[in-house]
Order: structure tokens, then C-alpha cells, then sequence
């Protein structure tokens, strides 16, 4: 479980991310949603510690982790699959997945979970072989979810995982991260396609500029007439 | 002598010239790829690198004249210490304005070059040659052992570089974090170690070649200044921060040196070489190698 308390993150001296508090409950989809610059990737940055915040709390089931850098967290059991995919252009899927197990000493086991993965991702097995740059989008966005799958997070962080996608991709995107949810991953998922997100998950935050608007669970949300105006388009 | 066995001889002269360049231009490329920064201290590295071999090779410390091959070896390690050291100057720099870094890095050249001249003096000295002095003759072309030490060894070290980055645990993360920092420490790995590693790699390229070339040239603190000038030369030429790249432009520089010189005219070696740069650039201007860029299939 993740508890974010008082959260204040600054670029220079924008003040990006203005004291939100929420908690991501263990074995739930978490959605993120709010509109561009609201906020969503500053806070998933913040969290698996790519940006360090001024102020504030992030609590890794009760440990702080609010000072630690990307490389520990990792080792921590949070892995990032970060917005725009951003997989290693010039190294082979199965690279890109080595890469993904690198805190990680059980070769054996990496191998395994390698193969397990593969048989989750049909598409990027076919390309094994290739360099991930010249992968299509959506096989992008599946090695970017597998490559964090590989150093065998208790917790995903997803930014914006369908973003540019075609419908279809998307679709297949976000059955994914259902089955991943229903295998026990404990998922945070930014995105800007709220109705489908909310579709999916147990709990919602609606974020706007920096701050947090709304924190309940999906269901509620979906019954919220701001939310829905705003961000359902509905009425 | 033949016409081709002349050709020949000018050739290896120039493979092992550019195979020299080829090392220092692996320093260039290292720091480049890892840390997006453009070492010019490189060449005053290559000399440091030299001297913490050669003085126990000559009897400069305390009279003890080890073997060739451990001094090298102690060169290599010195050398792979101050990569460990450069790495933690220059991490600050790598955020700065590219004008600051060249200034700092230029800066620290000259601070290598002159420490050196403060504690060994500016006059140099000529080293014993670990092998014989008299040249094998290969098909009638003469090569000195030294310098046939000096291609074995470069393209040795240069194989087991490819092999390390492109094989290992280790190669595949500092691969990893040159193309994206950020996603790479958060895939768990410690970016600016791997930093570290790979401007240590480079220092000790540097070393080696200094070590392998010194029975050659002469050992001096400003012997830096040229070979860092074309070894930079040779990375630009070969496609700035790739790996196969600095080992072309290395070689073709090398022998293009040695070309000219035997067949035009040694007084415009530097000058035909560098237009020869000029115009593969003006055509090709990511280098001979250049950037590995995907094909979208």
C-alpha cells in the first residue's frame, strides 16, 4: 500500500505539485485521472523516485520512501512503466527485458519469468530478437509493461499506458492491466482516457492543477456530476 | 622494395598509428555516449596514463624496473581509478551549458599537463623497448615487435570492449543508461556507476595505448596534446559516442596519416588528414559509422 501525505513538488519555482494526499489500497486499480498538466506524471514520477519532492510524505507500506532514488525503489517492488513507453531503442526485446531484471541475481528465475511473460505477450516474442525501436506502438507499450513486469514489482505505476494508441491497442492495453490486477498486482494507473479507467478501477483521484479535486471509489466518480461533466463528457 | 611491398609497409605504420588513435578515440566516444560530455582532457589522460605505467617500467620510482607487462598493467588500474575520480568532476558538469563544460574539461587538461611537467620536468625521455629492436620481416614487409605488440594488443582490447558492452549483465545496463538515463535508474540500475565504468574503460584505453606506443614515441608531459587532437578527431570521424565508430575513424585516420606522408608529403600529413575529415563529415556528417538508428519494419 502507498500513502502519499503532503506531497510538495516544485520545478525550479513552480510550484507543481501543491500538498496532495491520497493511499493506494494493495491488490486495487488506482486511477489517476485529470487533464494535461493537472499534475498525473509529476506525482507518478515522485513516487518511484525520479523527482524528489520539497515536502511531504510517501509511504511504501509504512516505510518512507520520499528520498530514495529511482534505482532503490525499484528494489522496493515498484515498477514503472513510464508515458511515452520509452523502451531502449537500440537493444533487442529480449534486452530490454534483461534490463528490466537488473536488480536481480537469480538467473534462473529471471529466464523463467522471461518465458512466462513472453507467453503473456505473444506479439513481442515473435520480435525477440529485434531491436525495441522498431517496434509498432502497441508492441512498445506491451514491452514497456513486460520490461517492468521483470523485476517482479509488488506495484505497477503506469503513465498514460494508452496514449497514442488505436482503439483496439488500447482496449487489449487496459485488459491487461485487468488481469494483472486479477493475478494480485497492486496498480496505480495515470490517465487521461478517464472513462475507461475508471471502468477498470476500484479507486479513483481526480487531480487538478496540482492539487486533488476528488478521492473516492470508481463507482462514486462515475455517479459524480463534476466528474462527469469534466471528464465523461456526459450531460 | 616493391611498389606494393612499400604500400605495405606504409599500411601497418598506419594501423598502428591508428590503431593508437583508435583508443583515445574510445575515451572520447565512452564519455560521450555515458554522459552526453565531450572530454577534452582525453589526450593530457593518455599521458597521464603513460607515465603511471612507464616510471616502474624505467626505474623512476624507487629504482624498480618491473617487467613491461605489469607496468602496464599498473597503468591500466591507476588510469581506471582517475576514470572513477573524472566521473564524480564531471557529473555536476553534465547538467551545465555544453560552453562551461568544454571550458572545465580543457581546464582540467591543462592541470593534468601541468602537474606533470612540475614533478617530471618538460623534457621528456625515450624508453627501452620491452622486445627486440630489430624488425621482422613478413612477406618483406619490415614490422618492429613493438609495434606489432602495439596492433595486437589495441585490437585485443578493443574486441574485448565490444564483447563486454554487447554481452554482459553489465555492458547491456551501461548500453541501457547511454540511451536513457532516466528509465535506466529506474529500472534499477546505478546510472552513475555505470558512468563511472565507462570513463574508467575510456581512461584505460588511454593508458594502454600510451604504454604500447611509448618504446615508439617519446614519453613527455605534452605528448598528449597532438594524439588528444586527432584522437578526437578520429571519433568525429567515426561517429562521436559509438563504439565501432571511434575503432574506424581511428584506423582510417591513422592510415590516412601514414598515406599521405609516404606518398604526397610529410608536411601536410595533418593537413591532408583533416580535410579528408572535413569532407567525409560534409558528406556523411553522423560519421563513417555514425548513430545506430532503427529501420521501422
Amino acid at each position: 500500500m502507498i500513502v502519499v501525505e503532503d506531497l510538495h513538488v516544485y520545478y525550479g519555482n513552480i510550484h507543481a505539485i501543491k500538498g496532495i494526499s491520497f493511499e493506494v489500497q494493495t491488490g486495487e486499480i488506482t486511477a489517476l485521472i485529470g487533464a494535461n498538466g493537472a499534475g498525473k506524471s509529476t506525482t507518478i514520477k515522485c513516487i518511484c523516485g525520479l523527482l524528489s519532492p520539497r515536502e511531504g510524505k510517501i509511504l511504501l507500506d509504512g516505510s518512507p520512501i520520499q528520498r530514495m532514488s529511482a534505482d532503490q525503489v525499484v528494489r522496493w517492488g515498484v515498477g514503472l512503466v513510464p508515458e511515452g513507453r520509452r523502451v531502449f531503442p537500440v537493444l533487442t526485446v529480449d534486452e530490454n527485458l534483461e534490463v528490466g531484471a537488473y536488480g536481480r541475481s537469480d538467473k534462473r528465475g529471471i529466464a523463467q519469468d522471461r518465458e512466462k511473460i513472453y507467453e503473456m505477450f505473444p506479439r513481442i516474442k515473435d520480435r525477440r530478437k529485434q531491436y525495441a525501436g522498431s517496434l509498432s506502438g502497441g508492441e512498445q507499450q506491451m514491452l514497456a509493461i513486460a520490461r517492468a513486469l521483470m523485476s517482479k514489482p509488488q506495484m505497477l505505476l503506469m503513465d498514460e499506458p494508452s496514449l497514442g494508441l488505436a482503439p483496439l491497442l488500447v482496449n487489449q492495453v487496459f485488459e491487461i492491466i485487468t488481469q494483472l490486477n486479477k493475478d494480485g498486482m497492486t496498480i496505480l494507473l495515470s490517465e487521461q482516457n478517464a472513462r475507461s479507467a475508471l471502468e477498470i478501477a476500484h479507486h479513483g483521484i481526480v487531480m487538478e492543477t496540482g492539487k486533488v479535486r476528488f478521492a473516492d471509489t470508481a463507482k462514486a466518480l462515475k455517479e459524480n456530476p463534476v466528474v462527469q461533466q469534466a471528464y465523461l463528457g456526459v450531460g | 622494395m616493391s611498389v606494393t611491398s612499400i604500400f605495405f609497409q606504409t599500411l601497418i605504420g598506419g594501423i598502428g598509428i591508428g590503431s593508437l588513435y583508435a583508443l583515445v578515440a574510445l575515451g572520447y566516444s565512452m564519455t560521450f555516449r555515458s554522459m552526453g560530455l565531450v572530454n577534452f582532457a582525453q589526450g593530457s589522460i593518455y599521458m597521464v596514463g603513460t607515465y603511471f605505467g612507464i616510471i616502474w617500467y624505467q626505474g623512476m620510482v624507487m629504482n624498480l624496473h618491473v617487467p613491461y607487462a605489469v607496468a602496464f598493467l599498473i597503468g591500466l588500474l591507476c588510469n581506471a581509478l582517475l576514470g572513477i575520480v573524472l566521473e564524480r568532476i564531471f557529473r555536476p558538469l553534465a547538467k551545465l551549458d555544453l560552453m562551461l563544460m568544454l571550458l572545465a574539461t580543457i581546464g582540467l587538461g591543462f592541470i593534468l599537463d601541468n602537474l606533470f611537467t612540475i614533478i617530471f620536468g618538460a623534457t621528456g625521455f625515450a624508453v627501452d623497448s620491452p622486445l627486440p629492436n630489430t624488425p621482422w620481416n613478413i612477406f618483406g614487409v619490415r614490422v618492429l615487435p613493438q609495434m606489432a605488440l602495439l596492433i595486437g594488443v589495441s585490437f585485443a582490447l578493443m574486441i574485448g570492449n565490444q564483447l563486454f558492452l554487447s554481452k554482459t549483465k553489465w555492458g547491456r545496463a551501461m548500453r541501457a543508461s547511454a540511451m536513457d538515463f532516466e528509465i535506466a535508474r529506474a529500472m534499477g540500475i546505478p546510472t552513475n556507476r555505470m558512468n563511472a565504468l565507462a570513463l574508467s574503460i575510456g581512461c584505460m584505453m588511454s593508458a594502454a595505448a600510451g604504454i604500447l606506443a611509448a618504446p615508439i614515441v617519446y614519453v613527455s608531459p605534452s605528448m598528449g596534446v597532438a594524439v588528444g587532437l586527432k584522437g578526437f578527431a578520429a571519433a568525429i570521424l567515426g561517429g562521436l559516442g559509438s563504439v565501432p565508430g571511434a575503432i574506424a575513424g581511428g584506423l582510417v585516420y591513422g592510415v590516412l596519416e601514414a598515406l599521405s606522408a609516404g606518398y604526397i608529403s610529410s608536411t601536410w600529413t595533418q593537413a591532408i588528414a583533416y580535410i579528408v575529415m572535413v569532407v567525409v563529415l560534409m558528406v556523411k556528417p553522423s560519421g563513417i559509422v555514425g548513430e545506430i538508428t532503427v529501420e521501422k519494419v
